[in-house]
């Protein structure tokens, strides 16, 4: 039988690997829309470790701040720029 | 007999260090500077993450986490205080981590409108485009 501490930690270790997937994709994705949705899938998972993390206080200023303001406003900087990495080729 | 727990730990560790080895990547070698900025969130998100795993605390028992650093009686006894802190995990790391979350939203916003002025003046966010921009 699988121990909650074991749980607690194996759950841990897999938000770790689901943000450095999602922190690898922001960065090499060259359409910048999708690398926002993938930075906000990487805070998501953050937002979960500080929850297991035992820091609550965190996670109430971390979720507006990083799943929503960090977004919204880098999509204003991508309307009011360009949308792809290295000119408008598409 | 390997240590499943401490595994996962250092997994844990190693993805966020990771994490920041490729946001430092995106920092200094991805031509955009809105994806710069992405890049400067995410560090600045894994360095508060690191913060915080560092206060963090071994497990009394395996079936006895730790608690959130809050004390839950008004008038605390000697016994509630000791009682609180073998059990409660490091309250200095959030409170930095809670400064420098909110510190760095300001950062952002501010190279948010810098980077606004550059495509205004220069018609690009390409750093590569903007370094043969004369005058």
């Amino acid at each position: 039988m699988i121990s909650p501490e074991t749980l607690v930690f194996g759950v841990l270790a897999a938000l770790g690997l689901i943000s450095m997937v999602a922190t690898f994709m922001a960065v090499m994705e060259r359409d910048l829309l999708k690398a926002v949705l993938f930075s906000a899938v990487q805070s998501t998972a953050y937002a979960f470790m500080f929850y297991i993390l035992m820091a609550p206080d965190i996670l109430l200023v971390y979720v507006p701040v990083a799943v929503g303001l960090y977004p919204a406003v880098i999509l204003f900087l991508i309307k009011k720029t360009e949308r792809f990495e290295g000119g408008e080729e598409e | 007999m390997i240590d499943v727990n401490a595994f996962l730990f250092s997994v844990l560790v190693f993805s966020l260090i990771m994490n920041l080895g490729i946001s430092l990547y995106g920092i200094f070698w991805r031509p955009s500077l809105v994806k710069k900025i992405i890049a400067l969130t995410i560090l600045g998100d894994t360095a508060n993450v690191l913060a915080i795993v560092v206060g963090y605390r071994a497990w009394i028992a395996p079936n006895r986490p730790p608690i959130p650093p809050v004390l839950t009686t008004w008038k605390p006894t000697a016994t509630d205080l000791s009682k609180f802190s073998s059990l409660a995990v490091d309250p200095l790391p959030q409170a930095l981590v809670l400064t420098a979350v909110v510190i760095g939203l300001a950062v952002t916003v501010f190279l948010v409108f810098l980077t606004i002025q550059v495509y205004r003046l220069h018609g690009t966010t390409d750093v590569r485009k903007i370094a043969k921009l004369k005058g």
